[in-house]
């Protein structure tokens, strides 16, 4: 298995703040990584520069041996990155199925000259197609006309992950997925992105929730204090002495 | 819908569009020439305030610029025609490359930095415009602008009385028919992104600059065609038309009528241009304090416009959303 | 020089008066971030108030100033109850109270359209017409009351801001305003109060100028420019950039007037001009926001 995605020696300062510190880590085709870390680890930080949102004090990040760092995130997203985020970002104004087909955009090979002419409705129908099975596949099927702001909080990190799913990604980014979720919710998202894996679509989950977390990844990454303390199977953090200490530890003082 | 006959539902867009363009271009045939005009401004006013439309309610971007292209439009058609004798087809093409220049060299600075940029700078250039053509001398006329000028025979015709209504109702079509299908495409979708949410935009890999500028350019470029239009309309050209004033116009009309629809620009182009007919019995020239009290009104009490409360009362009796 | 000291000083009036409303529209977008064109018709309001208080009835200039002053605090307080209270509780897009407000600008001038004949209303000097010579410097009376009134109303904003409670909260909610909320600032008395502020500032320049100019109902639009261009060109940062670009702009209006090769009428176009170009080129202003 090659790495998809290879962070080297990624470093951000925030002024006199080192929010990320040298840090190496890779994502291989098809698996699950997981990030995981207590609060003010880094994680978002180190999300945000992959997906292009902060620019990075110094290191290096390829996906697909292409290096992507400092390219703006609407060319990261087109190369095949695509993300969710947090608090979720609908397009108010459009349908769900509207807001799917958004992540579609750099799929579309028409231009605006055949637009104008009208020479691509074939490929308008078949892309909305396409993004109705995607809206169904993450089980929001009956409300593809809904207006998004009658949403659940719930269904509307169901429609981020469409929305990305519809950029034909070779990796998602997830950002804190199950942040805000019921336990019934969570339970069907790990579902949901077990089944992008098997359509071997690259995933690295950025989670504050272990319990969510440790049963999904294949790999997981533990940051503290913007620097790597582990990372190995789920088994093997779980008993790693550090990450007992950083993470479980100050959970268990709570 | 798919066992219909190909060559039948292709053609339905089209057969649809010169319905319309029928009834529109036919309407000018049965109104004497005091009506004929009165309508030609209406048409006009609905081109204009589709084409708005799109650049604020569907790309979100509040421009001041829309009636400076118009005027670019209309002074760049009669100065290449009249001026420097160029051939028509040439200077109606030169007259849409300058709108595009000035368009590229408005947006592409003012859509790099985030907020109300472009709006300021729009509204300046709205205004240096009209100094422009008052100052501008023997070239643009001065205040008085130019006028004794006529329609050249195009091929051997000369477009005149209702035949020319009919080539302003076929500019309305047309306009309507473009933005209709770039809305219902990737790049109304983009645009609509962009509006609605720019971060997550750029995350789909939408370039959020690239579409507000292809969106301000196109629109732009169909001001100055309907610009182009109206030059021989009056067959004369000054610059009071072409002011801030109908540009703040415009925008009440696309917010009276519902910002983000196409025929919502429609229904507020219409019911602007004419309520001043009705009006001026009751308040004289001072309808525009009625516009001024009715965009107030709809921005606190309706802001999806009149289309929205079209929409609530068509729900109510079909009982299903609409959209 | 003799006429480079004479522009000067009616330079440095008119910069003064597009400062006063520069600081109207600082105001109010520091707390709130919304930009107010209609300030330009407040300080038309002001004016007409003007010519009804001192020309028409003929009161004495401080008790005429004095109550158009306070009746404009009423006009700034109630435009942002009636229009933009309602959409900023309502959790409006920033752009919604933005556009409401142009159409109060349109309402606001049609207003005094309708009650007035479209003529210049003469507002009269605060002191009568004279001149005043300090050595070389020489001016109208007028100009120097101009200076000095809009110079005392920047150091009392400057200290309002610097030195006071009440100055540090609109800070606070200019800076965050759900920190703000959660410190106990009451967002919706600053923002009324910025609006308030706002009209005041901005009708104290509507009547400096109208001696001037005269009051009319179209006097708004041009000032709202004029005001909007020296606070692009000093920058929202500091209290004083709105006085900065405005003394900057007047000095180049006046200067194109008198030297430069191209027709009188161009000095409109200086403004916009300007506008543009920092507008481009340099956004934030000249003075750095002190962090």
């Amino acid at each position: 298995m090659s790495a998809l995605l290879e962070v080297r020696g990624l470093t951000k300062r925030f002024g006199g703040l080192t929010a990320v510190h040298d840090l190496d880590f890779e994502v291989r085709e098809g698996e699950i990584l997981g990030v995981i870390g207590p609060n003010g680890a880094g994680k978002s930080t180190t999300f945000n520069l992959i997906a292009g949102t902060y620019a990075a004090t110094a290191g290096d990040v390829r996906f697909a041996g292409e290096p992507i760092l400092g390219l703006a995130p609407h060319r990261i997203a087109a190369r095949g990155v695509m993300r969710t985020f947090q608090h979720n970002r609908p397009f108010a104004g459009m349908p769900v199925i509207d807001n799917v087909l958004v992540g579609a955009h750099t799929r579309f090979g028409a231009t605006l000259w055949s637009v104008v002419l009208g020479r691509s409705r074939a490929e308008e129908a078949r892309r909305r197609e396409r993004a109705a099975e995607l809206v169904q596949f993450v089980g929001l099927g009956e409300l593809a006309r809904a207006d998004v702001t009658t949403l659940s909080f719930g269904q509307g990190r169901l429609l981020e992950i469409a929305r990305a799913l519809a950029g034909e990604p070779r990796l998602i980014l997830f950002d804190e997925p199950a942040a805000g979720l019921t336990a019934a919710e969570c339970a069907r998202l790990a579902e949901i992105i077990r089944g992008i894996a098997a359509r071997s679509i690259a995933v690295l989950l950025i989670e504050h929730d272990m319990h969510f977390l440790l049963p999904l990844a294949h790999r997981v990454v533990v940051l503290n204090f913007g620097a790597k303390i582990a990372d190995g199977l789920p088994a093997e953090v779980r008993t790693h002495p550090a990450v007992m200490d950083a993470y479980l530890g100050s959970h268990a003082a709570h | 819908m798919k066992s219909e006959n190909p060559l039948a539902l292709r053609a339905t867009p089209l057969i649809r569009g010169a319905g319309a363009f029928i009834v529109l271009a036919g309407a000018a045939f049965f109104m004497g020439d005091y009506h004929n005009d009165v309508y030609r401004k209406l048409l006009l006013w609905v081109t204009l305030a589709l084409g708005y439309n799109f650049l604020f309610g569907v790309c979100g971007q509040v421009a001041f610029s829309h009636f400076a292209f118009y005027g670019i439009g209309a002074y760049s058609i009669v100065i290449f025609l009249f001026q420097l004798h160029l051939p028509f087809p040439l200077a109606a093409i030169c007259g849409i490359a300058l709108c595009i220049a000035f368009a590229l060299a408005v947006a592409i600075p003012s859509t790099r930095l985030e907020g109300f940029y472009l709006a300021l700078v729009t509204l300046a250039l709205g205004q240096l415009f009209i100094v422009v053509l008052n100052e501008g001398g023997t070239v643009t006329g001065g205040t008085g602008g130019i006028a004794n000028y006529r329609l050249p025979e195009i091929y051997g015709l000369r477009l005149r009385g209702p035949w020319y209504t009919a080539v302003i109702a076929l500019l309305v079509v047309a306009t309507y028919a473009v933005l209709v299908r770039l809305d219902r495409s990737w790049f109304g979708r983009a645009c609509r992104a962009v509006r609605d949410n720019p971060e997550a935009a750029a995350a789909m890999g939408v370039d959020v600059a690239r579409t507000k500028v292809i969106a301000f350019t196109l629109t732009s470029v169909l001001a100055g065609i309907g610009g182009m239009v109206y030059a021989f309309v009056d067959n004369t050209v000054n610059p009071p038309i072409f002011g801030i004033e109908n540009a703040f116009l415009l925008l009440f009309m696309v917010i009276v009528g519902g910002a983000g629809r196409h025929a919502g620009a429609v229904i507020g182009a219409v019911l602007l241009f004419l309520l001043p007919f009705w009006l001026s019995p009751l308040v004289g020239h001072h309808h525009a304090l009625v516009f001024g009290v009715l965009v107030v009104a709809a921005i606190l009490l309706e802001p999806r416009g009149l289309i929205g409360i079209y929409d609530r009362v068509a729900d109510r009796y079909k009982g299903s959303p609409s959209r | 020089m003799q006429d480079f000291f004479e522009l000067a000083v009616g330079a440095a009036a008119s910069g003064c008066v597009y400062g006063l409303i520069g600081l109207a529209y600082l105001l109010i977008i520091r707390p709130t971030g919304i930009i107010n064109f209609a300030v330009g018709e407040w300080a038309m309001l002001a004016a007409f108030g003007g010519y009804v208080t001192l020309t028409k009835y003929e009161w004495p200039y401080p008790v005429g100033m004095a109550v158009v002053l306070g009746l404009m605090f009423v006009v700034g307080w109630a435009t942002e109850r009636v229009v933009v209270r309602r959409l900023v509780e309502g959790g409006a897009p920033l752009l919604a109270p933005i556009l409401a407000l142009l159409g109060m600008l349109v309402v606001f001038r049609e207003s005094i359209s309708v009650t007035f004949p479209p003529d210049p209303h003469p507002v009269p000097d605060a002191f009568g017409i004279g001149r005043l010579e300090l050595g070389p410097i020489g001016g109208t009376y007028q100009s120097f009351f101009t200076i000095v009134t809009a110079l005392g109303v920047f150091i009392g904003a400057w200290l309002f801001f610097e030195r006071t409670v009440a100055g540090k909260a609109f800070e606070a909610v200019a800076l965050n305003r759900r920190a703000a909320a959660l410190m106990g600032i009451d967002l919706t008395r600053v923002t009324a109060l910025s609006f308030g502020a706002g009209a005041v500032v901005a009708g104290l320049g509507g009547l400096l100028v109208a001696p001037n100019i005269s009051a009319h109902y179209l006097m708004g639009v041009p000032l709202a420019i004029q005001g909007f261009t020296a606070l692009v060109i000093g920058g929202v940062g500091r209290v004083a950039g709105p006085l900065l670009g405005g003394l900057l702009l007047a000095l180049a209006e006046q200067l194109t007037v008198r030297y430069a090769p191209v027709p009188a009428g161009y000095a409109q176009g200086v403004p916009l001009v300007l506008l543009m170009v920092f507008l481009l080129l340099r956004p934030t202003g000249l003075l750095k926001a002190k962090v």
